[in-house]
C-alpha cells in the first residue's frame, strides 16, 4: 500500500506545499484588489437605506408641494430648505443609530416597550396614512403619464402590476439595481430646472437669506413643505432597512454618512423643483396648479417641451419608486409590530397577513385613482395627512424616549447637547405638523 | 385556565380583608420551580410595590387575590435578576417556539390555578400567540372580562406549551440565573436553527450562539447569510469566533473571513488551530467566483495502489463531516489525481479489491481558476455530486460539492 492520508494530504507533501504557495503568491495581488473592492462595495451596500428613504420622501405629494411653493411664492420659501435639512438629518440619524445598535425595527421596539395596544393603534393609523400616500403616488403617476400622453386607465393598472411583480417576484439584487437606477433618474429635476433658465443668483440669495411673509397662505405653504418632508413612515422604514442590511456598529460611520447624504439629496431635489417652478410659473403670473402634472404642463410654454417632459418623467419615476416601497414597508412593519409573519422571502401561505396588506394597499391605491374623480380623491388624501400629523408627534416622542434608554442604547444614547437639539427639533416639527394637519380643513390650504 | 390579561390589575386583599393594591406583574423563580408563580407584585394605592410570595396566597380568581397573611407580613418589592417576570420578560417579547421552529411574539400567557395544601398556586401553562390573545390585549380593561372571553373565543387561538418556549436573554449572567438553556434548540437541524437566528437581532443571535455547543453553533452559522455571519462573529469574543470558524467547513470559513474586517480576520486566524488556519488561508488565496473559492479542502485521499480496506480505514479516521463524502480520491506517486472512487462501490466490493479498478470513469476535474459558471454547467451536464479541483501541476487541491453549487445557483436566481 502506498501513501494513505486523511484530509488533504498528498503524496509529496513538501512539493504540494510549494505548489500551493506559488498559487497563493500568484493570487496575492488579486486578493488585495478584492479586499479594496469589497470594502468599496460594502460602502455602496451600506449606503442604500438613507438615500432610498430620502428619495421616496420626494414622492408625488412632495413634488406637488414643492412645485406649488415655487409657483405661488417664487424663491421666497427656498430658505426653509436648510433648516428642514438639518431637522431631517437629526431625526433620521437617530433612527439609523437605533437600528444599528439594537438590531431591531422601530415597530419592534415600540411593541416591546409600550405593549400591544399602543402598537396596534400606531400601526392602524400608519396603515391609513400610508394608504393615503399610496393613493397620491398613483395619482402622481396618472397625472405624470397624462402629460407624456398615456391615459391613466392604462398607466395606473400597469404601474400597479409592475410594482407588485417587481417586489414579489424580483430578486433582491435586481430590485436593488432598479431602485438605484430610479434614484439616478431624480436627475430629471435639476435638468428641467436648468432648461427653465432661472435667476441663479437670486435663487441662491433666497436660499441663504431667510425672509418671511405674514399671511396665511405663506404660512400654510411653509407648514406644508415641512410636513411633506418629515413623515412618520420614514422613521419606521429607515430603521427596518438599516436592520435588514445588517449594518455593523463598526460601519456606523458609513451609515451616518448615508443618512446625511440622503437628507441633503432630498432637499437638493426639492430646491431644483421649487426653482424651476419659481422661474417659470411664478414669473408668468398664472400661479395656480392643481397637481404635479399641471406643473409639468405649465413649464412647457415657458421652458420648452423638453423641460416639461423631464418634469413629468421625474414625477412618474418618483411615483412608481415610492409606490413600490411605501406599501411594502407598511405591510412589513405592521406585521413586525403585531408579531405576524412577514417578508418577501416567505411564501404567501406562510405570511398571509403580510401579502394581504401589501397587495391590498397597492390594489386600493390604484383603484381609487382609476375609479374616483380627482375631486373625490382629495378628501381621502387630506384625511391621511391629518392622520400623519397626529401620528408624527407620537412617533417622535417614542423615538426620543427609546434612544435615551440605557439598557437599549448603552453608550450610544443621545448626548445632552444632541438631546437638546433633538427635542427642540421635534417640538418644532410637532407644532408645525399639527398645525398642518388641521389647517388642511381651512380654506386656502396649500399642500395636497 | 386563566390568562395573564385577566389577572393584570385585579385587586389583592389581605387576611383581614383590607385592600392591598392591584396586581402588576407575576414572577417565576426558575431556581426553585420552573412553572410555579413564586411572587405576585402588587402596587399599593400610594404607588409602592409590594411582593406577595406564593405561600402567602389563599386564593386567586379573575376577580381578586386573597392572601392568608396580614398586610404587615408582606414585604416590600426588591428587584431580583433571578426572577422571570411575566410582564417584563415574556409579554410582547420574542421567544423561540422550539416545536414549530419559529420565532414568535408573545401576546398573552396562560396559567392554571392549582389548589395546593389548602391554598392556590398559579402555574404557567403556555405562551399565547394567537389572534384571540391579540383581541384580549386590545380590549383588556375596556370591556367586561366575560365579554372579552366570549369575544376572543370567536377567534383562533394559538398557544405554545411552556416546555417548548425558549426565552431569549442576551445577558449571560441572567441567562444562568433564569436557567435558560438551549438544549432543545440544539437538537434541531442546523438549517432550522439558522432560520431562527435570521429572525433575531444581533444581541439575541449572540445569546443563542454563545449558549450552543461549538459544533452546533458553527453548523447553524454556516447556514446564515455571510454578511450576517460576519456581523455576528465581529460581535463575539475573538477566541470564541475562532473556535466557531474552526468548526465551520473550510470553504464557508474562508468566505466569512473575507467578509470580516482585516483586523478581526487576522485575529481569528491567529486564534485558530494551525491545521485549520492553514487550510483556510490557502482558500483565501483564490479569486472570488472560481472553483478554488467554492471548493472545500476536507476530502479523503489515498494512494492509487490502495485497497478497499485502506479506503475504509481512511474513512474511519476522517475528521470532516462524513455525510458530505461521496468519493475517495486516488493520487499517484507525484501527487497527481489518478482516480475517484464512489463510496457506494467501496461498500459493495471485497476488502482486498484494489481501488483503482473501482474508479469512476471518465474522471472529470477542473482547475482552481475555472469560473463558477463553468463548474455549475459541469455539475448539470454530468449529474455530478462532487468535482475535484486541481492545482497547476495536476495536484488535487480540493473538492467542489453539490451543496456549494446549489448555493451559487440559488443566489444567481
Amino acid at each position: 500500500m502506498a501513501t494513505e492520508e486523511t484530509r488533504s494530504g498528498l503524496a509529496d507533501p513538501e512539493r504540494a506545499v510549494a505548489d500551493r504557495e506559488a498559487a497563493g503568491r500568484l493570487s496575492l495581488n488579486r486578493a488585495r484588489y478584492r479586499r479594496f473592492r469589497t470594502s468599496f462595495l460594502m460602502f455602496l451596500a451600506v449606503v442604500g437605506p438613507g438615500i432610498i428613504t430620502a428619495n421616496v420622501d420626494n414622492d408625488a405629494g412632495g413634488i406637488y408641494t414643492y412645485s406649488l411653493a415655487g409657483a405661488r411664492f417664487g424663491y421666497s420659501l427656498l430658505w426653509t430648505l436648510i433648516p428642514i435639512t438639518v431637522a431631517l438629518i437629526v431625526v433620521q440619524e437617530m433612527v439609523a443609530r437605533m437600528g444599528v445598535v439594537t438590531g431591531k425595527g422601530l415597530a419592534d421596539l415600540i411593541r416591546e416597550e409600550y405593549g400591544f395596544r399602543i402598537t396596534f393603534l400606531l400601526m392602524l393609523m400608519l396603515l391609513f396614512a400610508d394608504l393615503g400616500n399610496t393613493i397620491s403616488e398613483f395619482a402622481g403617476l396618472a397625472s405624470g403619464m397624462e402629460v407624456l400622453g398615456v391615459t391613466r386607465y392604462i398607466a395606473v393598472p400597469l404601474g400597479a402590476v409592475f410594482v407588485w411583480l417587481l417586489v414579489v417576484k424580483g430578486t433582491y439584487r435586481f430590485v436593488e439595481k432598479v431602485f438605484l437606477v430610479a434614484c439616478v433618474f431624480y436627475i430629471a429635476y435639476p435638468l428641467s430646472c436648468f432648461l427653465a433658465h432661472p435667476g441663479w443668483s437670486e435663487a441662491m440669495t433666497a436660499t441663504v437669506k431667510p425672509s418671511f411673509q405674514f399671511n396665511s397662505g405663506y404660512l400654510s405653504m411653509l407648514i406644508g413643505v415641512v410636513g411633506t418632508t418629515i413623515a412618520p413612515w420614514m422613521q419606521f422604514y429607515l430603521q427596518s432597512a438599516v436592520v435588514e442590511k445588517g449594518i455593523k456598529l463598526k460601519n456606523y460611520f458609513h451609515s451616518r454618512l448615508d443618512v446625511i447624504v440622503g437628507c441633503i439629496v432630498t432637499d437638493v431635489v426639492a430646491f431644483f423643483i421649487i426653482v424651476a417652478c419659481a422661474a417659470t410659473i411664478y414669473v408668468s403670473g398664472h400661479r395656480d396648479i392643481q397637481n404635479a402634472g399641471d406643473a409639468a404642463v405649465a413649464l412647457k410654454p415657458l421652458a420648452g417641451r423638453a423641460a416639461s417632459w423631464l418634469f413629468a418623467f421625474g414625477l412618474c419615476n418618483a411615483s412608481l419608486f415610492s409606490a413600490s416601497i411605501l406599501p411594502l414597508a407598511t405591510a412589513y412593519y405592521v406585521c413586525e409590530g403585531l408579531g405576524l409573519e412577514s417578508g418577501i422571502n416567505k411564501r404567501v401561505h406562510e405570511a398571509p397577513a403580510f401579502y394581504a396588506l401589501y397587495t391590498g394597499l397597492i390594489a386600493i391605491g390604484a383603484l381609487v385613482v382609476i375609479v374616483l374623480s380627482e375631486s373625490k380623491q382629495v378628501p381621502i388624501i387630506l384625511l391621511s395627512q391629518v392622520i400623519n400629523g397626529i401620528l408624527l408627534p407620537f412617533v417622535l416622542i417614542f423615538m426620543l424616549r427609546l434612544i435615551n434608554r440605557k439598557d437599549l442604547m448603552g453608550e450610544y444614547r443621545n448626548t445632552r447637547l444632541f438631546n437638546w437639539i433633538a427635542w427642540t427639533t421635534c417640538a418644532v416639527m410637532i407644532g408645525l405638523t399639527v398645525l398642518d394637519a388641521f389647517s388642511s380643513f381651512l380654506p386656502g390650504h396649500a399642500a395636497p | 385556565m386563566i390568562y395573564f390579561t385577566e389577572l393584570q390589575n385585579i385587586p389583592a386583599y389581605d387576611a383581614k380583608g383590607d385592600y392591598l393594591g392591584r396586581l402588576v406583574d407575576l414572577a417565576v423563580d426558575p431556581s426553585q420551580n420552573a412553572l410555579r408563580v413564586a411572587a405576585y407584585h402588587v402596587k399599593t394605592p400610594n404607588k409602592r410595590l409590594v411582593c406577595i410570595t406564593y405561600d402567602q396566597i389563599q386564593s386567586i380568581s379573575v376577580r381578586q387575590i386573597q392572601t392568608s397573611v396580614p398586610a404587615s407580613n408582606i414585604r416590600c418589592y426588591a428587584p431580583d435578576e433571578g426572577l422571570l417576570k411575566v410582564k417584563k420578560d415574556v409579554l410582547d417579547q420574542q421567544v423561540i417556539d422550539v416545536n414549530n421552529r419559529k420565532v414568535v411574539r408573545v401576546n398573552d400567557v396562560d396559567f392554571d390555578i392549582q389548589p395546593t395544601n389548602g391554598h392556590s398556586e398559579l402555574r404557567i401553562l403556555a405562551a399565547n400567540i394567537g389572534f384571540a390573545a391579540a383581541i384580549r390585549r386590545l380590549l383588556q380593561g375596556l370591556v367586561a372580562k366575560h365579554t372579552i372571553r366570549t369575544l376572543s373565543g370567536l377567534f383562533p387561538s394559538r398557544t405554545i406549551p411552556w416546555e417548548f418556549v425558549n426565552l431569549i436573554e442576551s445577558d449571560p449572567a441572567r441567562r444562568l440565573k433564569l436557567r435558560i438553556s438551549y438544549d432543545r434548540l440544539a437538537q434541531l437541524h442546523p438549517a432550522d436553527i439558522a432560520d431562527i437566528l435570521e429572525e433575531l437581532s444581533r444581541d439575541e443571535q449572540k445569546a443563542v450562539i454563545e449558549s450552543l455547543d461549538d459544533e452546533t453553533a458553527a453548523q447553524a452559522l454556516s447556514e446564515i447569510p455571510t454578511r450576517m455571519q460576519a456581523a455576528l462573529l465581529e460581535s463575539i469574543r475573538p477566541e470564541k469566533a475562532a473556535d466557531l470558524v474552526e468548526e465551520m467547513p473550510p470553504d464557508e470559513a474562508a468566505d466569512v473571513l473575507q467578509e470580516l474586517s482585516p483586523e478581526t480576520s487576522a485575529e481569528v486566524l491567529a486564534d485558530m488551530g494551525k491545521e485549520e488556519a492553514k487550510e483556510v488561508r490557502e482558500l483565501l488565496g483564490f479569486e472570488d467566483k472560481t472553483a478554488g473559492a467554492l471548493m472545500t479542502t476536507e476530502f479523503i485521499v489515498v494512494g492509487e495502489s490502495a485497497t478497499v480496506e485502506a479506503a475504509v480505514e481512511s474513512l474511519r479516521h476522517f475528521e470532516g463531516p462524513l455525510e458530505t463524502v461521496h468519493f475517495i480520491y486516488l493520487v499517484n506517486n507525484d501527487g497527481g489525481l489518478a482516480g475517484a472512487v464512489p463510496v457506494a462501490r467501496i461498500l459493495l466490493a471485497d476488502s482486498t479489491t484494489p481501488l483503482k479498478g473501482l474508479s469512476f470513469e471518465p474522471l472529470i476535474a477542473v482547475e482552481a481558476e475555472t469560473g463558477q459558471n463553468t463548474v455549475v454547467d459541469l455539475f448539470h451536464k454530468y449529474n455530478l455530486v462532487a468535482l475535484p479541483v486541481l492545482g497547476p501541476k495536476g495536484h488535487l487541491l480540493g473538492v467542489v460539492t453539490a451543496d456549494d453549487v446549489l448555493e451559487v445557483v440559488v443566489h444567481r436566481r
